[in-house]
């Protein structure tokens, strides 16, 4: 099998998913690219996780009650789940309809929300659109339960505006108003008792209780309103179907979907292309994903290792990596928490725009912590992916020089594409030991020591930190 | 003899509270020759401050607090994912922990005793024991979930027999969860994954199994703890359909509760102190419609969802226990309460 296949799978699941062990590539490779990518995109049928032995474990992630116990249900799913692209479409969908537990002092219905993104993300983008706006959590994060007949609150239509679809300097002040009208009476149950609770932080008398959305026709303007030159009497649907047709709106999510899944860079042809698909096909997901996997500029050379891997990835992949937490162990929050050190407190973004990406992601101090983290679960010699990965190496040769351990070690765990410096590097580490011979008990160990600790050391490279 | 025909909702025991009066995820609870009651707090998850909301609260079933002891921890005596507790003739008190693998032993006053039991697949070791109770010998029978098998203890520790292994036949299981006795010392097992209860007798010999997967009457989902009334019907804390339901000696269905909770005295006390709060919840409605999204069907059930949204329904059952009065106490564990029934006609 040829490791230039082997590599633009492992560009592919990066990116698509949170990477993936060498068997699992080379099972990838041998059904091709196109089939892969046609798997990636149905996630429906592959297995629902089970989550009843979690919920048996983990009391706290039974009822999502609290942020440190979501944000570790959402990792263990991530790291186990065999439908990746639901996740990874989640975690976009997440990134940029930022709700923050922070706000809401509410971790299940942020989850709820992650929920209706696995169901709706791969799909119909108005649909999506609908759905966030009738989402309890969004509803309280951008004040939705304010907005009155009698007194708008502009905030959730205002930033459905600028920051869920069309992108601010392609609407007007008079715009912003007319849809935050149009959203006036999309409320959820109970909002004043839901309000009282959520503004002192109640979990009494006991726990949470979950929100529903609610519609007041009696609070909704109905009168004729002005949207981006359509005038009617207009509820939330007609305004997100008038939305949908702007090609801002198809500008806008091309222009994140390429910056989440390609480069870093932004590159005004390849958006200009996805944009052109979402008209094409009114706006589903699904086929502006495929034409984007599918694409010379997302194969091509230029978009390798084009992203920095965001706290999320870089966590769950390395565990998916060494076949970590794959059964429920109380140290998984410890994982979550690693997540958050790092920079990504996943189900509380920091803001409305969600988390600034890139290389802001990499500071000196959140950089000590992405080694640290990968390097202590690539040392562990008992989880069955190290071990996978020591059976790989050890089917190299009974004698490895230093070249051919370093290049061994690289293709066990799928890291196909590193700099001539960095395998220089790795190279002259591994030659302090010399040859690496396998022989007796003894010397066997030795060699597996040093398999790990070259594995350790290439989850510490440059390459490992990018996407 | 009195026949009882089903269960009455009595009243509400707790409150959710991080420590002091009240509980923390509960998941089990005693009694000792007393009456007193011993609730066990998981809590979770075990990071930073949360590790403290682990304990034992002792408490009376009328609503009185009486303290706490106990507390997070890998130590001895500490808590880290404390599963089941059971007194013995002495009236010392024995908690199974799931991620420590051991049992530790307290007095009724919460002083620490001992600890014993060595985690693994072995002989003699256990892997996650899920629920412990006294047999008429007063050894301890522990649920050796992840070795799907029954084991007998002396108080000691000594392992005296054990039975069952991985499967669904006729006395294997497929990650047991709680245990109970009847009057007559046959031993009871929820059959977690296998969505059955089996009934042996006191030497292990498997004498009959109850139930199938799925929501109709007398069938399960995943049920947890159980118990065993004076009159021999069977009370399973139907976990995954979030309800309890009734089986007579033979294991036909006799009833089903899905939790009619009402606030607690420390509940009503809380509300008295908090009147903005009260007066809103008050204005609300406590059972709201419930929009059936379809992911519900795919992800946790509907009933999970139902469960987390209208208060009074039981939600996450994981413990039925039954004190000397008769009464019914199921340990209702992400309500942070015990909910209380008596036997009725």
């Amino acid at each position: 099998m040829a490791n230039a296949e082997l590599a633009l799978m492992a560009h592919l699941m990066r990116r698509a998913g949170f990477g993936a062990t060498r068997d699992e590539l080379e099972t990838c490779v041998e059904q091709g690219y196109e089939a892969t990518v046609e798997q990636l995109l149905h996630p429906e049928l592959a297995p629902v996780l089970d989550e009843d032995l979690l919920r048996r474990y983990h009391v706290d992630q039974n009822s999502l009650m609290l942020i440190e116990s979501s944000q570790a249900y959402w990792l263990y799913r991530i790291i186990n789940t065999q439908r990746p692209l639901e996740e990874k479409m989640a975690l976009f969908w997440h990134s940029l309809f930022a709700t923050a537990y922070g706000k809401l002092n509410h971790a299940k219905a942020v989850v709820n929300q992650t929920n209706t993104f696995r169901r709706c993300g791969l799909g119909d983008f108005r649909n999506l659109l609908l759905e966030l706006s009738r989402d309890p959590a969004m509803i309280f994060w951008l004040d939705n339960k304010d907005n009155h007949k009698d007194a708008p609150n502009e905030n959730y239509g205002r930033e459905l505006l600028e920051l869920f679809s069309m992108g601010i300097g392609n609407y007007t002040e008079d715009d912003v108003k007319a849809c935050a009208r149009a959203f006036t009476g999309w409320t959820i149950a109970n909002a004043d008792y839901m309000s009282v609770r959520a503004s002192r932080d109640s979990i009494w008398p006991h726990g949470r209780l979950d929100w529903q959305f609610q519609y007041l026709p009696e609070d909704h303007d109905d009168t004729d309103k002005t949207f981006l030159g359509h005038t009617g009497p207009f509820n939330g649907e007609d305004v997100i179907d008038i939305i949908c047709r702007q090609p801002a709106t198809a500008w806008f999510v091309a222009s994140r979907l390429y910056g989440f899944f390609v480069s870093d860079t932004p590159n005004e042809a390849s958006i200009q292309y996805l944009a052109d698909r979402f008209v094409e096909t009114d706006g589903d997901i699904r086929q502006v994903m495929r034409a984007l996997f599918l694409s010379d500029f997302f194969r091509g050379d230029e978009a390798r290792l084009a992203k920095v891997k965001s706290p999320t990835e870089i966590v769950a992949g390395t565990a998916r990596l060494a076949g970590s937490h794959q059964f429920p162990d109380w140290t998984i929050v410890n994982l979550a928490m690693d997540v958050s050190f790092m920079g990504q407190e996943i189900l509380n973004p920091p803001t409305v725009e969600g988390w600034h990406t890139g290389r802001e992601w990499i500071d000196t101090g959140n950089l000590v912590e992405r080694v640290n983290a990968s390097s202590l679960e690539m040392g562990n010699l008992g989880q069955p992916g190290v071990q996978a990965a020591l059976r790989r190496v050890r089917a190299a040769g009974d004698a490895l020089a230093p070249e051919q351990l370093v290049d061994a070690c690289l293709e066990a765990v799928g890291q196909f594409e590193v700099a001539q410096a960095t395998r220089e590097s790795l190279v002259s580490h591994a030659a302090k030991d010399g040859v690496l011979e396998f022989g007796e008990r003894g010397s066997a160990d030795c060699a597996e020591s040093r398999i790990a600790e070259l594995l350790q050391l290439i989850v510490a490279t440059r390459e490992y930190q990018l996407a | 003899m009195t026949t009882v025909a089903t269960l009455q909702y009595s009243h509400t025991l707790g409150f959710m509270a991080n420590q002091g009066r009240g509980f923390n995820n509960p998941v089990d609870l005693a009694i000792d020759s007393e009456g007193m009651i011993f609730v066990l707090n998981r809590a979770g998850p075990e990071v930073g401050v949360r590790i403290a909301y682990k304990r034992i609260t002792r408490c009376t079933s009328d609503e009185q607090y009486l303290g706490e002891f106990g507390g997070g921890g890998t130590g001895d005596g500490g808590l880290w994912w404390p599963s089941s507790l059971a007194f013995d003739r002495e009236d010392r008190l024995y908690v199974a922990d799931e991620a420590l693998n051991r049992i530790s032993v307290f007095g009724r006053d919460g002083g620490y005793l001992g600890k014993w039991g060595v985690g693994g697949a072995e002989t003699g070791q256990f892997n996650r024991p899920s629920s412990i109770v006294f047999d008429r010998d007063d050894n301890l029978l522990v649920a050796d979930s992840l070795n799907h098998r029954v084991q007998r203890y002396t108080k000691e520790g000594e392992m005296l027999q054990q039975w069952g292994e991985f499967g669904d036949g006729d006395g294997q299981f497929n990650l047991p969860w709680g245990l109970a006795l009847d009057a007559g010392g046959n031993v009871y097992v929820s059959d977690w994954r296998n969505d059955r209860i089996q009934k042996f007798d006191a030497d292990g010999a498997h004498l009959a199994s109850f139930g199938s997967s799925g929501k109709g009457d007398g069938q399960f989902s995943r049920p947890s703890g159980l118990a065993v009334d004076g009159q021999g019907n069977i009370i399973v804390a139907d976990w995954g359909n979030e309800r309890v339901q009734m089986l007579d000696e033979d294991g036909a269905f006799m009833a089903s509760f899905r939790g009619e909770s009402q606030d607690s005295l420390w509940a009503q006390d809380y509300f008295s102190a908090n009147p903005d709060e009260a007066a809103a919840r008050w204005s609300a409605s406590l059972e709201p419609e419930i929009e059936h999204r379809p992911e519900y069907d795919s992800h946790r059930g509907y009933e999970w969802e139902r469960s987390a949204n209208v208060e009074k329904l039981f939600w996450g059952p994981t413990s039925v226990k039954i004190g000397p009065d008769g009464l019914v106490y199921v340990v209702d564990s992400l309500r942070h309460r015990i909910q209380i029934y008596r036997p009725g006609l």
